[in-house]
């Protein structure tokens, strides 16, 4: 028994060390999710707004000139899979990588990870992977996705692949991170979602050009690009944030939970064995 | 003078939201000037003050780089990569930006894509320069 007990107190001793980890993760992820979300949130205006003004120029788009706009030639297609640097955030990882993987299975694809899981998952899937620069999700600015959003432009333009492709997680809520993906280029892709409505005679709406068509995509599609990158990794950083709290916050209730069960066995092996010596002092007594 | 919806987006977020009679920029191809009912319109933003006439008659500038302008329906939304408003700009910033690139291009030893950043600085810092004092 007493042994026994030893071993209980033990184990009560490393699970308290492990709660005071995952309360310290906890706290830490709650203070970088408000900044996070404050980011993420500023930035959501920005996506809406430029997706549903892009899908409105490719339904009115009539000539296809620029490169960007055309359909692709070729059929390969880049992935761009946002994924977090770190694990112990729950199923935030592992959620969005079998996303990905679903979308990308049957198409000709190399991926561009961005964050540390997703280059280590291509990686051992041996995915062709574009370039793995940028993988600290953590430490990419404006000024890298700038950077991305010009070799994916010019790898684009050289007709490397055909279609361009993003994975990564929205953040619906504080308790609610879903992964997401958006096809990103050629524009004409965005039609995809929505060509039962054109039958219905919606009128295509004529677009004027200044200069002309080519030369506003030639301009636009690299700032979209590096737009779209920077405050989809917003909204993915602060869902990484999200869903460590929430996993680090049940790994805290739970260990706090083991420590009372464990507390109440340890208080009961320790009453028996004290029950246990006097009974013993007694009959010793008596004899 | 009848007036439209105007929307001014950065990533940063959503700059203004509202009803404008003119917005007044510079684009790729030279200033333009928005009205009310504009043909359905697409157009990159170059470097330049951007000047908006409020529905109340007010003039309001900010310094407008980059990005893209759509009018669609009698919408405006534009899209810039960077939108300052003139009382937002830090003057004392821009200057030593200025100053700071001016530096950097009296080096005849630079790389074609070092002076490319470079300029871009120096001109980005004179947009501000320019905005604030208008």
């Amino acid at each position: 028994m007493a042994a026994n007990m030893k071993a209980v107190k033990l184990r009560i001793r490393s699970v308290q060390s492990t709660m005071q980890i995952t309360k310290a993760m906890q706290l830490v992820a709650a203070s970088k999710l408000r900044k996070a979300k404050e980011k993420a949130d500023s930035s959501k205006p920005y996506l809406n707004i430029l997706q549903s003004t892009l899908i409105d120029i490719a339904e009115g788009n009539t000539d296809f000139q620029s490169c960007f706009t055309k359909i692709g030639k070729s059929d390969k297609w880049l992935f761009i899979v946002v994924a977090g640097d770190r694990g112990l955030a729950g199923g935030y990882n592992s959620n969005l990588l079998k996303f990905a993987e679903e979308e990308i299975k049957g198409k000709d694809v190399s991926v561009l990870p961005i964050g540390k899981k997703s280059v280590e998952y291509f990686k051992r899937k041996n995915v062709p992977i574009f370039t793995d620069e940028y993988a600290e999700v953590a430490k990419i600015n404006i000024s890298d996705c700038f950077g991305i959003s010009k070799l994916i432009c010019d790898a684009y333009r050289a007709g490397e692949f055909g279609h361009v492709f993003l994975c990564y997680t929205n953040f619906v809520s504080m308790l609610s991170q879903v992964p997401e993906s958006c096809s990103i280029l050629p524009l004409s892709d965005f039609d995809v979602t929505d060509s039962d409505s054109e039958e219905e005679g919606k009128s295509r709406n004529l677009i004027l050009y200044e200069p002309d068509s080519e030369a506003v995509f030639n301009f636009i599609v690299p700032e979209y690009l590096a737009g779209i990158l920077y405050t989809s990794i917003n909204i993915s950083v602060a869902s990484e944030l999200a869903a460590r709290r929430t996993a680090m916050e049940a790994a805290t209730d739970n260990a706090g939970e083991m420590i009372e069960t464990l507390s109440l066995y340890y208080n009961r092996a320790r009453q028996a064995s004290i029950t246990q010596e006097i009974t013993e002092i007694v009959a010793g007594a008596e004899a | 003078m009848s007036s439209f919806h105007l929307q001014v987006v950065t990533m940063d977020g959503l700059a203004y939201d509202g009803e404008a009679q003119k917005i007044m920029l510079r684009t790729v191809d030279g200033d333009v000037a928005i009205l009310a009912r504009h043909i359905n319109y697409c157009t990159a933003i170059g470097m330049g003050t951007a000047h908006i006439l409020m529905e109340d008659g007010k003039e309001r500038k900010a310094a407008c780089i980059g990005g893209m302008l759509s009018v669609m329906d009698n919408v405006c939304r534009v899209i810039p990569t960077t939108w300052e408003w003139q009382e937002d700009i830090d003057v004392s910033r821009a200057e030593a930006a200025k100053k700071k690139a001016e530096e950097r291009l009296k080096d005849t030893t630079l790389s074609p894509a070092a002076i490319a950043r470079a300029e871009a600085k120096l001109y980005r810092a004179l947009v501000r320069i320019g905005t604030a004092q208008k």
